[in-house]
């Protein structure tokens, strides 16, 4: 939608998966901490209860920033999902990827990536689990994957 | 605005769509207001207002509306920067009617320029860096796809459906000489149902290509345009705008759009129902995009999006005639100037300019604006205008 979407060109320049900047619009760091922790922080407002994701500068409720990070469960379905075979600049290697719009339990939906599954194996409302990709060694990146009995 | 005629579009210019066609985006606009100063003959420096969309190839530069000013030799009383995106041709139009009435201009160019083919992508930092791109969603191809899975799952959607409205925009580029001539072949359904998925299960045909190009429109207070001397003038009798739909929301459905507060603002400003419109010129940056737009505004009810294409004629000769001058999808996107393209075809249809894509009885038309791709949701901006004949 009138946006740069820059070609992926087999000539082109070989770019490495970007790594997230970390800390940059606002105070991620707790995020970041728990989750080379391998727990899963998200907001919430301490008035209305209410969680959000992504991180806001104040509460999307109230409009205030009385806010705290409470770990979640990890939990959630697939709200929905899109097989990528046209990479986003970085993700070449990755082709085919899934991105999907995870609802976790506690009420917020999470764009992240499906591992361990496939696209035909995909359903909206199939319940998933947290796992995690280690990026570097500072950096575990949320993604999920299918629930397995355990 | 509520139904008076009081503002007038006077004129209207469009340059030719290029890929990568290395022409800047001053250039460019340099361009449509020659054609319009042509066109309604008007001195420009009777030009005193400038309502310009915001521009992905000049982005970096703070004063991009000001150079144009100097670039154009313009020197309005009153200038702002549309940042609707997709949406910035008709939300200009809208502020320019208010400026008017609000006596801080009388005559204003709402311009539309970009090269973006021709530039680098810009950066489109906050919180993209960090929850977005590091998944590879892939921008907004990646987004409609998760848009449309999830109506898919929903509603059901027929191929044949969008198929149909891609075949239709590409007959009607092929009658556009302003289309980019790469688009301009003939393309058939099985052509659209055979393209390949680039996000599944968005198509390669389901959304726009890149380009460079400009356009805009003139816009005055009706008494001024009699006085002027215009020859044509059409009216903006109806306009609803939101950006942000739901914004204090997390489980918004991404299937709604914000043209279901946009649509009937517009519709009841006109006063009008949905089976008024003579013709419609939606935002295509997906062709999905279009069959949301006849949900939300209310041509049909929810999930009926594709019944209701099948079994409306769209062509220009058709009942409800859609972007005759091929859309953005085939005459070619320019940048953040791709608001105006089916804008600009709305004017000149009902200009009766058309040639041989002339709709009959262009009386009135229907444009809409997309802006912007937000986090999880459906788009950022939805705008809907109404014009009419005099």
């Amino acid at each position: 939608m009138s946006e740069a979407t820059p070609a992926s060109k087999p000539e082109a320049k070989k770019i490495p998966r970007p790594l997230p900047r970390v800390n940059a619009y606002m105070d991620t760091r707790p995020f970041w901490q728990a989750a080379n922790n391998g727990k899963l922080l998200i907001q919430y407002c301490k008035e209305s209860g209410k969680p959000q994701w992504y991180p806001r500068p104040v509460s999307l409720a109230t409009g205030r920033r009385n806010l705290e990070w409470r770990e979640v469960c990890g939990r959630g379905k697939v709200y929905s999902w899109t097989v990528t075979y046209s990479a986003w600049p970085g993700h070449e290697d990755r082709v085919p990827y899934i991105c999907a719009l995870v609802e976790l339990d506690e009420g917020v939906r999470m764009l992240a990536n499906l591992l361990n599954v496939k696209g035909e194996d995909v359903k909206i409302g199939m319940p998933v689990q947290l796992c995690w990709e280690r990026l570097s060694d500072e950096i575990n990146y949320p993604a999920f994957e299918p629930v397995t009995p355990r | 605005m509520t139904k008076r005629k009081d503002i007038a579009v006077i004129g209207y210019g469009e340059t030719k769509i290029t890929l990568r066609g290395g022409r800047s985006s001053y250039d460019l606009a340099g361009e449509v207001l020659e054609q319009i100063v042509n066109q309604t003959g008007i001195d420009p420096r009777q030009i005193d207002g400038l309502s310009i969309a915001e521009t992905m190839s000049e982005t970096a530069n703070p004063f991009w509306g000001v150079f144009m000013c100097e670039q154009l030799g313009l020197s309005p009383t009153w200038m702002q920067v549309n940042g609707l995106g997709g949406a910035s041709g008709t939300g200009g139009i809208a502020r320019a009617a208010a400026a008017i009435r609000d006596g801080l201009c009388e005559t204003v160019l709402v311009l539309a320029s970009d090269a973006q083919s021709s530039a680098r992508p810009t950066d489109q930092g906050a919180h993209r860096y960090e929850f977005m791109y590091p998944t590879g969603l892939r921008g907004p191809v990646g987004s409609f796809g998760l848009l449309t899975q999830r109506y898919r799952h929903q509603y059901g959607l027929k191929d044949e459906a969008l198929a149909k409205l891609a075949v239709t925009q590409r007959r009607h580029a092929l009658m556009n000489p302003n289309a980019c001539d790469k688009l301009r072949v003939p393309l058939t359904e099985a052509d659209y149902l055979n393209s390949k998925y680039v996000s599944e299960p968005l198509r390669m045909l389901d959304s726009v290509m890149v380009c460079d190009g400009a356009n805009g429109v003139l816009v005055t207070s009706t008494a001024n345009a009699k006085k002027l001397g215009a020859k044509k003038m059409i009216h903006p009798i109806g306009y609803g705008e939101i950006t942000n739909f739901k914004g204090s929301e997390m489980l918004v459905d991404i299937t709604e759009s914000g043209f279901t507060v946009a649509g009937p603002k517009a519709l009841a400003q006109a006063g009008m129902t949905p089976r008024d419109i003579r013709m419609i010129m939606p935002y295509d940056d997906f062709l999905i995009a279009i069959l949301l737009t006849f949900e939300h505004v209310g041509f049909c009810g929810r999930g009926e999006g594709s019944e209701f294409i099948l079994n409306t004629d769209l062509s220009y000769k058709g009942t409800l005639p859609l972007n005759t001058s091929g859309g953005q999808i085939s005459a070619g996107q320019p940048g953040l100037a791709g608001g105006g393209l089916n804008l600009v075809e709305a004017v000149r249809q009902m200009f009766g300019e058309a040639g041989e894509r002339q709709v009959s009885d262009p009386r009135n038309a229907m444009v809409t604006g997309i802006g912007v791709i937000p986090y999880g949701r459906n788009w950022g901006v939805s705008t809907v205008l109404i014009l009419e004949q005099s």
